[in-house]
């Protein structure tokens, strides 16, 4: 596909100079840091109040401030522009009861700033998820010594804790954004114009190939910026996290304290699960008769048997290019494994067109129909989930000391059999957390699954879809529950291995 | 995990073979139209017929892109969209084959066939307007030129551009009118825009019922969905909306429609089975069917739409040919980019 950049058109440029370019990239840009800011607020004050205080509710917020992660992100689009609207529960609500200040409320909510914060409520667990790790895992020794240097508080907090945890929080906005940037049904519902939208509208509603292939390259171009940044903060703070410091519980004694810990873990919590939640629960009611369960049934099934092999596949990939940069200290292993991440950032669409593209233009694969099996569909949700799957793996890869492997060498231990023996164990956790966060993903993809899919092969997300996009909301409401309601269990059942791990060490 | 990798692989590798067997009684469809009242249709096909049908749904696009990819190998028999404008794009891939059948040729009205003979309409839907009752009176409206009158100073309402129904409108106007008028035409009312484009035809209904805006030019079937709303609110909105057919003048070419249609792909390995489920859903009781579910409008001359649709009155339809809605969808989108509606 990248090869077509090489005769490069001019005028295609040209044009996209003229008429878009400005407006796309402002978007892109402004959209990414209103995101990127929500899901920071988000993500990191509450995994450190859970991480380090005990309160009440406590164990709920941990497993609560996931679940946003399992409502994909156009349903959350989708459903407060309809709990915002005019003919919505806030504004009829305050129409019949307080007139007075409806008028305040009736404004367009279909902005770019409104869009941000809904990304950033459906995105912020990826932040959350690393940083709590991150946090419980910094142990008591690095916050006795800072104590007895003196810092408290919130001083503790800026100073080292934040510092020591960059890693991981880099990692998860590292999600955040490329989510951001490849995003499309939201984004075109909101009519905010980003890279994304353009290539769709260069490529397949002009045809313009290269045109859309320019604006790829440019969102590349971005993410090697990203990954850049990312590189030259996490060299400053390469350290392992001691093995022998005991976690450590404080508990509260200030009350004001425990009023921003509670307020912090509840608000995203509702706002970016209880709302949506409730509305869906409450269209899903309106048309409860019309259900056919049997339908609905058969759907989950699907989506569930194809994502969870699929996750599991990627996690294989994801160890074997993982373990051997992590072996060899080549750095071309270390380049190619950051290109493989960048499937992550290409639109799903795009992915499935190239994915087409290969297995039908490809002589020795040519001769096979191979498109419409679900061979290439796992291809393709490889190719663009690895960076999920990787994530976890990675970061816990990279806590243990190198030592490890050394000792294994010493040992006598062939780097397979240090894989088994001492990487699987000690990174058990980190590959479930993957499997999990991928099977997620996987069970809210939508643009490859509809190209990519064999004949009547519907998932959950392809139905509500179907729905949603004709603008029947109430009828798509029972499918986006089902959606929510196993990934939430999904990542319930995450946090409870999570948690058990964390308590263990 | 070892045991579970093994056993996921095996069901994987057992799926996809059980994909691979053929039946021949079947129908293969790339459809880029997703109502409920197409499986409908189709299980009813199968009942009367015995004949399977498989669907792949997925944007017009992307599903030209598979089977212009596919070529010979291409398992599609027929080509389903939602514009006239993809399947004429479809068609100048040369990736569809001529649609004979006279069952096929009396169903359907005369003014709605295709002059090529590449796709058969199956529905059509046309993009009008809806006012607020409260502050515009019908007489006010007229036609489409006429919302870039500066009387309509932000006080229009329409989706954005990347939208194919938008593309296909300012298509039929580039092709009536010709390029250079549709540029005037399309900057003057972005001027006119009571906000920037966004949302979907049932948002820009609910933003003239909160005062945002008074006109907008939405696809009729959306009015149909929104007034059978089971949701109270929705369906006041709704209500306070008044319809209107523009460009019904003597002079004027009538408003403009667009199809749903299918074409038989090039390479389709069930051609007979194909035909026969065209000339089904574009029978009496298909159609009845369309227009009662999804309040579309027949192309059977035969059949009368919903009774929703029908109390809004006959219309003059625009007799352009809607290939044109493909031929010029390029420069449609360019004078979108140009006029700086989003």
């Amino acid at each position: 596909m990248f090869i077509n950049i090489l005769n490069i058109d001019g005028s295609a440029f040209l044009y996209l100079w003229d008429n878009l370019l400005l407006d796309y990239s402002l978007n892109t840009l402004y959209l990414i840091f209103i995101t990127s800011i929500i899901s920071l607020i988000f993500g990191i004050i509450p995994a450190w109040f859970v991480s380090n205080y005990d309160f009440r509710f406590r164990r709920f917020f941990d497993i609560a401030l996931y679940l946003p992660l399992a409502i994909p992100t156009y349903i959350m689009a989708f459903t407060y522009s309809d709990i915002l609207s005019f003919t919505g529960p806030l504004q009829s609500f305050l129409r019949k009861n307080i007139p007075s200040i409806s008028e305040i409320f009736n404004a367009d909510y279909l902005q770019i700033e409104v869009l941000g914060v809904i990304l950033g409520l459906s995105l912020y667990p990826y932040i959350y998820t690393a940083c709590r790790l991150s946090f419980s895992l910094i142990g008591s020794t690095y916050i006795n010594m800072s104590k007895n240097l003196g810092l408290s508080g919130i001083k503790l907090f800026y100073k080292v804790i934040l510092p020591l945890s960059r890693p991981a929080i880099f990692s998860g906005l590292f999600l955040v954004i490329m989510e951001v940037l490849n995003e499309y049904g939201a984004v075109k519902y909101f009519g905010v114009n980003t890279y994304t939208t353009g290539i769709f509208r260069a490529w397949f509603s002009m045809g313009n190939e290269t045109a859309a292939i320019q604006l790829a390259c440019l969102l590349l171009l971005i993410v090697f910026v990203i990954l850049f940044l990312q590189k030259t903060f996490s060299k400053k703070t390469k350290f392992y996290y001691s093995k022998n410091s005991a976690t450590e519980k404080l508990r509260f004694i200030n009350k004001n304290k425990r009023f921003y810990a509670y307020f912090s873990c509840f608000i995203p919590f509702f706002i970016g699960f209880a709302v949506p939640l409730s509305y869906i629960v409450t269209n899903f009611l309106i048309n409860y008769k019309d259900v056919n369960f049997s339908k609905l049934f058969t759907l989950s099934i699907n989506s569930i048997s194809v994502s969870a092999i699929s996750s599991v596949i990627i996690i294989c990939v994801a160890i074997l290019f993982l373990y051997v940069e992590k072996i060899s200290k080549l750095s071309i292993n270390k380049t190619i494994n950051q290109i493989t991440s960048l499937g992550y950032v290409i639109p799903g669409a795009v992915i499935g067109l190239a994915v087409i593209l290969l297995f039908t233009k490809t002589p020795a694969l040519q001769s096979f129909s191979l498109v419409g099996s679900f061979a290439v569909l796992i291809y393709a949700y490889v190719f663009r989930f690895l960076a999920v799957g990787k994530s976890p793996i990675k970061s816990s890869l990279e806590k243990h000391p190198e030592s490890f492997d050394e000792t294994a060498k010493t040992l006598g231990l062939g780097p397979l059999k240090t894989l088994r023996k001492i990487h699987f164990p000690i990174n058990k956790l980190a590959l479930l957390i993957a499997f999990i966060v991928t099977f997620v993903d996987l069970l809210k993809e939508l643009p490859i699954t509809l190209i990519l899919r064999p004949f009547n092969f519907d998932t959950l997300a392809t139905q509500t879809y179907q729905f949603a996009i004709e603008e029947m909301m109430v009828e798509s409401a029972v499918y986006s529950l089902a959606i929510i309601v196993i990934g939430a269990v999904m990542l319930v059942i995450l946090k409870s291995m999570v948690n058990k791990q964390i308590n263990a060490s | 995990m070892k045991n579970i990798i093994i056993f996921c692989l095996t069901i994987l590798i057992l799926s996809s073979c059980s994909d691979q067997t053929k039946k021949s009684n079947e129908v293969n469809l790339y459809s880029q139209r997703h109502y409920t009242v197409d499986e409908k249709q189709y299980e009813a096909f199968e009942l009367e017929t015995g004949i399977k049908v498989n669907v792949i749904k997925a944007n017009a696009d992307e599903l030209i892109e598979r089977l212009k990819n596919e070529g010979e190998n291409s398992p599609a028999d027929l080509f389903v969209s939602v514009d006239a404008g993809k399947l004429q794009k479809a068609g100048s891939f040369n990736l569809l084959q001529p649609l004979e059948s006279s069952i096929i040729n009396s169903n359907i009205s005369e003014d709605l066939k295709d002059l090529n003979k590449l796709w058969v309409p199956i529905t059509y839907r046309a993009r009008i307007m809806v006012y607020s009752k409260e502050r515009v009176k019908a007489e006010e409206l007229s036609t489409y030129s006429d919302l870039a009158d500066s009387k309509w100073r932000e006080r229009v309402l329409v989706r954005s551009s990347s939208n194919a129904y938008n593309q296909a409108l300012l298509s039929s106007i580039v092709a009536n009118k010709g390029a250079d008028y549709a540029l005037d035409w399309a900057t003057s009312l972005v001027k006119n825009f009571a906000r920037d484009p966004k949302g979907n035809d049932r948002d820009q209904v609910k933003a003239i019922a909160a005062g945002q805006g008074d006109v907008a030019i939405v696809n009729s079937y959306y009015i149909g969905l929104l007034l059978s709303s089971e949701k109270e609110e929705e369906l006041k909105a709704g209500k306070s909306v008044g319809v209107f057919f523009p460009n019904q003048g003597e002079n004027e070419g009538g408003s403009h429609i667009n199809i749903s249609g299918i074409g038989l792909a090039k390479n389709a390995p069930n051609k007979e089975n194909a035909i026969k489920l065209v000339e089904f859903l574009t029978g009496v009781s298909a159609q009845n069917r369309y227009v009662n579910t999804s309040y579309e409008y027949s192309v059977n001359p035969l059949v009368k739409p919903a009774e929703i649709v029908g109390s809004w009155g006959d219309f003059k339809r625009d007799s352009l040919d809607l290939n044109q809605l493909g031929v010029h969808r390029n420069s449609a989108i360019e004078i979108f980019d140009k006029s700086a509606w989003k």
